[in-house]
């Protein structure tokens, strides 16, 4: 079914970035880089309250601090802030002194509301309410399958548990904001964005002028994992700052404190769990009762289709019995935004944390089961690989067994992703010098999306890949659509490659040679005198394809005496249909791995009950693996390339909690239930610590 | 001018910058200390080698003869912050940092530590916080050297009102242990200029766990420390650190008896427990700081 070509010179193998040397060397201008001539620097006052009622907000103080050119409220009073971190106001001045001085002379008066931090607390009758017209839980999602209940009648073997995941901030390492330029002739956004797209539908929107005079530019950014689709109200407030100070450009970035507060994160899950199967290891019956906070808007109002807290369950096992109730709760904090596949690492730790209890109860070894359970074929074979290649019957011992006080453990999960593509359009020019340039309007989140669409280009075309000019990140280029579900690579290559096969169908009668690819490109081009060759292509069926399967294997050492735990080796066998470019894919799993490894053992936002703040707004207390935390990560690709292209950058992140969740409870003989995993929790499943058997809640 | 609280000398400034960021305080005036001729040298001539405060902590880290004879020191050094960090850092900033709680280090809070009336981590998010305190605050001492340092018998060379004095381990951070505004006993304008070592404990060690691998805080550190004459240990001392405002000792009389067996480690260890007033999040500290006495002793003594 595929189109791309069966002996490819270029896809597949391992190619360098394509601006991986204006990165390292520091050249390449991010949004949070641009300077375009005049530029203020701009903040955000934000609510230190979590929730209040804010009756007026006087700006003459800021105004008149030296340097201060535009003071803007967010809103006009009376008006309630929900969060700590709710936008109050906006200054932009010529030095970030001014600016930082500004916001600490706006007097804001205000009326202290009652607020409610945890999701428990929130759930009770007697809890403030995040909106006073409304329960902070919203109507219970139901599901059902089968007869769950006649079902676990049935079954040999029942087992129940109770698993915890915590809010995850996205952290991009650059964080979300915008230049703006607001002119007479329209407006430019240089944004720190995943979508420019939708950048410019929201700032046109916003500002309520037509798109024709919207233009958005993103020609670097530093991660975005959902949480950047669009200009935000960070935007939104720099072009009325812009306006304000007569169209000078301002640049609006986010601190790291308001990274913490306002822009997503992954939802919470709180999951009763109830698994029964049949002796042989069948799974027969499935319950779920969940709830989890996706901030103050119930879900309701997350950007980039983050929705509530819910998540797929059961996850992709058969089970053909199943009851799930899924409640998302209000809580007086910033709401959640689509975080690398949303709700997935979720619903992979709850379940494949029951699924390992199963296989005790049954006595069965945990990969035997999952391929006895798992529908996908993919997935089944996958789980051959990867035990081969990580000696899993060898290292599989009953539990808690090995000597010594520091314990070695191993655990599975596996994941499913869709990442197929959908309507880009790429633009090819063939110059008549020789020089190909390709644009389209995508942007590169960091995955290599230039690197790409130079190596799609240099196929078609038998040359190097160096040898191809990529334009991104702009509005005025073809249309493409945001970086988001693990699309962009399954979208922007069938585009691009349609592009180019139509140049070069455009170049044969132009040049008047019948191969001019390869070694003839040079002179076939000079051939068309002054007239460069313009085509245009697009995304079409066959040339991508969707749904993905993943496992992973983790090993760790668990010291059971300091409760701390080493990663040692991650084994991931992931489908990723035709590779482009096998470094960049590779590279891409282990990042994803290790944001996984982040989710199992160190990442949590603390919000404090008694203060509604959050707690760790800083990379000190909101702990990412670092260089030291890395165990070796054994990346095997499965090659299917007449499925054509699939994104991966998502499926590979959700295993990794669940597999090294279920490691450590293979080490240490008892079940983990809660991320992420801590020398706390650890020591207190070991009942070493005084008092406390399981810290079921709060920093464990 | 030096002795008002308008003032802050600077060194490294990795502290104070931090707390200037985020409006910890705001002092009229910064004191560079960096160009002061002498601070920045160790001094190894006489059996207490003298160190002054500007030395770095990497510098504390690499210094071979620090390394061959007050191991523990350079363990310790070697564990804070990052190589960037240790590289600006210095010997008397470290001793002199302030509190790293949460709370107290929040911009829109204002805590006990604070001049607020409550200390929110007793009733809120205390995992990182003391087992051991003498007043209603509890955040920890988290200096790495104050530990180390404590158990080498170290002395500290204060410059206050014109005048030096000295003072020990114990004297730089007793208030702390009494008053919740205090980080140590330091009063505004007292500059650290030296830290004394006496060479005499030839045996040292400093252990911490922390929930990352590299840079990040000590959840609990652990320093030992004894002079070893012809294979005999004597004058064994052991301090805990990020468990109480002040470097913890845990104290035994078994320390005395010179051989030390597994049983009586084990003892040692045990007897920190009765002691600790663990909170509703900071209990484990109990188990690690045991863990971390048995294997610093175990490091000593071998």
């Amino acid at each position: 079914m595929s189109g791309w070509p069966k002996n490819p010179k270029q896809l597949g193998k391992e190619h360098l970035r394509y601006d991986g040397l204006v990165k390292v060397t520091g050249s390449a201008r991010y949004a949070s880089d641009v300077q375009p001539a005049g530029w203020l620097y701009a903040m955000i006052l934000r609510s230190p309250w979590p929730a209040a009622r804010i009756r007026a907000i006087d700006l003459g103080p800021a105004s008149s601090v030296p340097g201060i050119r535009a003071v803007v409220m967010a809103d006009d009073p009376p008006f309630v802030v929900r969060y700590c971190g709710e936008e109050l106001a906006a200054v932009a001045g010529l030095s970030k002194q001014a600016c930082l001085d500004a916001l600490r002379a706006i007097k804001v008066e205000a009326d202290i509301l009652p607020f409610v931090a945890k999701e428990e607390d929130a759930l009770r009758d007697a809890s403030p309410r995040v909106f006073e017209n409304q329960p902070n839980a919203a109507q219970p999602r139901e599901m059902q399958t089968g007869d769950a209940e006649a079902a676990f009648k049935t079954a040999d073997k029942t087992v129940e548990g109770f698993f915890q995941t915590q809010v995850q901030l996205h952290n991009c390492l650059e964080t979300h904001g915008n230049t703006v330029k607001f002119g007479p002739d329209g407006v430019t956004c240089w944004s720190s964005t995943q979508a420019i797209s939708s950048v410019r539908d929201g700032l046109a929107d916003n500002l309520g002028i037509p798109l024709d005079k919207v233009a958005v530019i993103s020609e670097f950014m530093g991660g975005g994992f959902g949480s950047k689709a669009g200009a935000g109200v960070e935007g939104g407030l720099a072009a009325r700052l812009s306006k304000e100070a007569g169209g000078l450009p301002v640049r609006l970035m986010l601190t790291r404190f308001d990274e913490a507060l306002a822009v997503g994160n992954r939802p919470s899950s709180f999951q009763k769990v109830r698994l029964g199967a049949k002796a042989d290891g069948t799974l027969v019956a499935y319950q779920l009762d969940a709830f989890g906070t996706a901030g103050y808007a119930s879900g309701g109002a997350t950007a980039a289709g983050g929705g509530g807290a819910g998540f797929p369950a059961p996850y992709i096992y058969r089970v053909p019995n199943t009851r799930v109730r899924q409640t998302t709760v209000a809580i007086n904090a910033g709401s959640a935004r689509a975080m690398r596949a949303p709700g997935h690492p979720q619903a992979s730790f709850g379940m494949e944390s029951i699924l390992d209890e199963m296989a005790l109860a049954l006595g069965m070894d945990p990969v035997e089961l999952r391929i006895k359970n798992d529908p996908s074929e993919i997935r089944r074979e996958q789980y051959r690989i990867a035990a081969e290649r990580f000696d899993w019957k060898a290292k599989y011992h009953s539990p808690a067994s090995s000597e010594g006080p520091v314990k070695t453990g191993v655990g599975c999960a596996g994941a499913t992703w869709g990442g197929g593509g959908r309507g880009s359009e790429a633009e090819v020019r063939i110059n008549p010098d020789g020089t190909v340039e390709v644009r389209c309007g995508t942007q590169d989140i960091g995955t290599g999306t230039k690197t790409l669409i130079a190596v799609v280009a240099a196929e078609v075309f038998d040359l190097e890949p160096s040898a191809i000019s990529v334009k991104i990140g702009d509005t005025a280029f073809p249309p493409s659509g945001g970086s988001g579900g693990s699309t962009t690579a399954a979208s922007v290559a069938p585009a691009v490659f349609d592009a180019c096969q139509n140049a070069l169908a455009d170049l044969v009668p132009a040049s008047g040679m019948s191969v001019p690819t390869g070694p003839n490109w040079r002179s076939a081009a000079a051939r068309l005198r002054v007239n460069p060759i313009v085509a245009r292509g697009r995304w079409k069926e066959g040339l991508s394809s969707k749904g993905v399967g993943g496992v992973q294997m983790a090993e760790v050492e668990v010291d059971t005496e300091t409760g701390m735990i080493r990663v040692k080796r991650i084994v991931c066998v992931q489908d990723c249909g035709l590779v482009i470019n096998r470094l960049a894919s590779i590279s891409q799993i282990n990042g994803g791995i290790i944001m996984g490894i982040g989710f199992a053992l160190y990442e949590e936002r603390i919000l404090d009950r008694q203060t509604g703040v959050v707690l760790n707004p800083n990379f000190e207390t909101y702990k990412l693996p670092g260089a030291a935390d890395v165990p070796e990560l054994d990346v095997i690709l499965q090659d299917m390339p007449e499925r054509g292209v699939i994104g991966i950058g998502e499926p590979v992140t959700i295993p990794t909690a669940a597999a090294i969740a279920n490691a450590v409870s293979h080490a240490i003989g008892k079940r983990v239930t809660r991320l992420p995993i801590s020398p706390a929790q650890i020591l207190g499943l070991l009942g070493k610590t005084p008092g406390i058997t399981n810290p079921s809640r709060g920093t464990g | 001018m030096l002795s008002t609280p308008e003032s802050r000398f600077l060194a490294g400034g990795v502290d104070l910058l931090g707390e200037m960021k985020d409006y910890i305080v705001s002092p009229k005036r910064v004191i560079d200390l960096k160009q002061i001729p002498g601070l920045d040298q160790i001094d190894t001539t006489t059996d207490t080698w003298k160190v002054g405060a500007n030395v770095t902590i990497a510098e504390l880290a690499r210094n071979d003869a620090i390394k061959a004879n007050l191991s523990g020191l350079a363990e310790a050094a070697l564990e804070v912050g990052s190589p960037q960090i240790r590289n600006v850092a210095t010997l008397g900033g470290n001793l002199a940092q302030h509190s790293r709680c949460w709370y107290y280090r929040h911009r829109d809070l204002r805590c006990l530590k604070r001049g607020g009336s409550t200390c929110y981590a007793r009733e809120g998010e205390n995992k990182y916080h003391s087992l051991f305190s003498g007043n209603p605050c509890i955040s920890p001492v988290v200096s790495n050297l104050a530990v180390i340092l404590s158990a080498l018998n170290a002395r500290v060379r204060v410059q206050r009102a014109g005048k030096e004095v000295t003072l020990s381990m114990e004297e730089l951070y007793s208030d702390a242990w009494n008053n919740p505004l205090a980080h140590n006993s330091l009063r505004p304008g007292d500059l650290i200029v030296q830290v004394e070592v006496p060479t005499q404990k030839n045996r040292s060690a400093y252990l911490q766990v922390g929930e990352k691998g590299d840079f990040d805080w000590a959840l609990v550190s652990c320093a030992v420390a004894g002079q070893n004459t012809g294979g005999r240990l004597s004058d064994l001392s052991i301090f805990l650190g990020a468990v109480a405002p002040v470097p913890y000792q845990v104290e035994s009389p078994l320390l005395e008896g010179g051989e030390l067996s597994k049983e009586t480690i084990e003892s040692i260890a045990g007897n920190i427990a009765s002691k600790a007033t663990p909170m509703a999040h900071n209990g484990y500290k109990v188990p690690i700081a045991q863990a971390l006495v048995r294997r610093a002793l175990t490091r000593v003594i071998s």
